[in-house]
């Protein structure tokens, strides 16, 4: 004889948890007295166990990168060029700014024999020598050595200025992601060998780079109170994670 | 996760900030990816469909209704990717139970693993709707009004869906565990 529907609700509501006090009395009433309808819920309980057991699938190692890596660009409103920007958009006048820029950066530090513990303001767009800045120590470095990319990443030290220098070559576009946690540390500025080639974006806490081809660049960073700190590197390609490395920085006493 | 912790996330993921982003994507990978394994019986789909959900998250944030909880949203997206998977592989009709077990190899039948993988088998010969509410009930640990709302149909139909699922699993799954 087929159970009842009601009780075939109230068996799989008991099986879920999902039963009133007085539906619960009601249904043991039934199954004191019905042998199928105990059959159907030690079967079923039987079976919610068995589902219970299942294990989680891991998701893919590098899903989360990849996810990440993948993610549109955020919108931001536009704002409205200032005077001073509008003129700097002047291809002639941009050089020449360029230029002075980095005329003025070398000349500040040959005269001052040392660099100031001040970050600098922006130093994205400067093109040209990559010089080891005075007084600035080797922190750590790395070498990467994979099919898809390889070189060396070196970070060093000049007050709360840290400067991570990047001497890669890739055959294919790589995406890498400089990723430091810490509060205190900050994107400050970008220079590159050459004038293009290489792309960058810089979020709280994180520095996109896009590379393809032979490059030499570095990426400067406030560390703030000048404390230790990690930067963590990965380097991607077609979305897929294939180097991971840590460059750690402390201050010596 | 508490839907407060999760609405403040939302907050801070729709003025651009990807570190929040990353917070629930850490907090959900793991139960979308799951959520569409158990529903297209592949790896490769299941990671293609939870990358596919995690961006329209991301350029979706507007349209999400902060009166609701999160979960139900994303797992809503999930089951509906899946299906919409599914449907462009012509995978929709359930299959039986030794077409949905071709193709695995001898390494996913040894005894430990044995019973996930006939019941993951069992739930490739249950249809679409039927898997939703057991993947979201068993896998996702879903109560049923929770489950309502992330389908948007009553809970009535919920339990009767929830009620032959498990039939038709256990008659599926009768001898082979």
């Amino acid at each position: 004889m087929a159970i009842e529907q009601k009780y075939v609700e109230l068996i799989n509501a008991d099986i879920d948890g999902e039963i009133s006090s007085a539906a619960k009395t009601e249904l043991q009433a039934f199954l004191d007295s019905n042998d199928e309808g105990r059959a159907l819920h030690t079967e079923l309980a039987a079976l919610c166990g068995t589902l219970a057991e299942v294990p989680a699938e891991e998701p893919p190692v590098h899903l989360r990168h990849v996810i990440m890596n993948s993610l549109p660009p955020v919108r931001k409103e536009k704002e409205s060029p200032s005077f001073f920007r509008s003129l700097l958009m002047l291809p002639a006048l941009r050089y020449v700014g360029t230029f002075a820029a980095g005329v003025f950066f070398t000349i500040s530090i040959v005269n001052s024999s040392q660099l100031t513990n001040q970050a600098f303001d922006d130093v994205t767009g400067l093109v040209g020598t990559i010089a080891q800045p005075i007084n600035s120590s080797l922190a750590s470095a790395i070498t990467v050595s994979e099919l898809a990319i390889a070189g060396t990443v070196s970070l060093r030290s000049a007050g709360s200025l840290l400067i991570l220098d990047f001497d890669l070559a890739s055959g294919n576009p790589i995406e890498i992601e400089a990723d430091y946690e810490d509060n205190s540390v900050w994107f400050n500025g970008f220079a590159q060998l050459e004038s293009t080639g290489t792309t960058i974006s810089a979020d709280t806490g994180r520095v996109l780079l896009g590379m393809e081809g032979k490059r030499r660049y570095a990426l400067y960073l406030h560390n703030q109170g000048n404390h230790q700190t990690t930067i963590k590197l990965r380097f991607m390609a077609d979305g897929e994670v294939v180097h991971e490395a840590s460059l750690a920085y402390k201050p010596s006493k | 996760m508490s839907k407060t912790t999760d609405t403040e996330l939302i907050e801070r993921c729709r003025s651009g900030d990807r570190k929040a982003f990353e917070t629930l994507l850490l907090e959900y990978e793991k139960p979308v990816f799951n959520a569409a394994y158990r529903m297209l019986n592949n790896r490769d789909d299941a990671r293609d469909v939870t990358q596919t959900v995690f961006l329209k998250v991301f350029e979706n944030f507007e349209q999400f209704d902060p009166s609701r909880r999160f979960f139900s949203w994303i797992y809503r997206i999930t089951l509906n990717e899946s299906i919409n998977w599914l449907g462009k592989a012509n995978k929709l009709e359930p299959l039986t139970f030794e077409a949905a077990d071709e193709g695995k190899g001898p390494e996913q039948r040894v005894e430990s693993a044995r019973t996930a993988e006939s019941i993951q088998v069992a739930l490739m010969t249950i249809k679409a709707d039927y898997r939703t509410v057991v993947i979201l009930k068993h896998f996702l640990g879903c109560s049923y009004v929770e489950i309502s709302q992330i389908l948007e149909i009553p809970e009535k139909k919920v339990k009767s869906r929830l009620y032959t699922a498990r039939q038709q699993l256990k008659d599926a799954l009768t001898g082979t565990l």
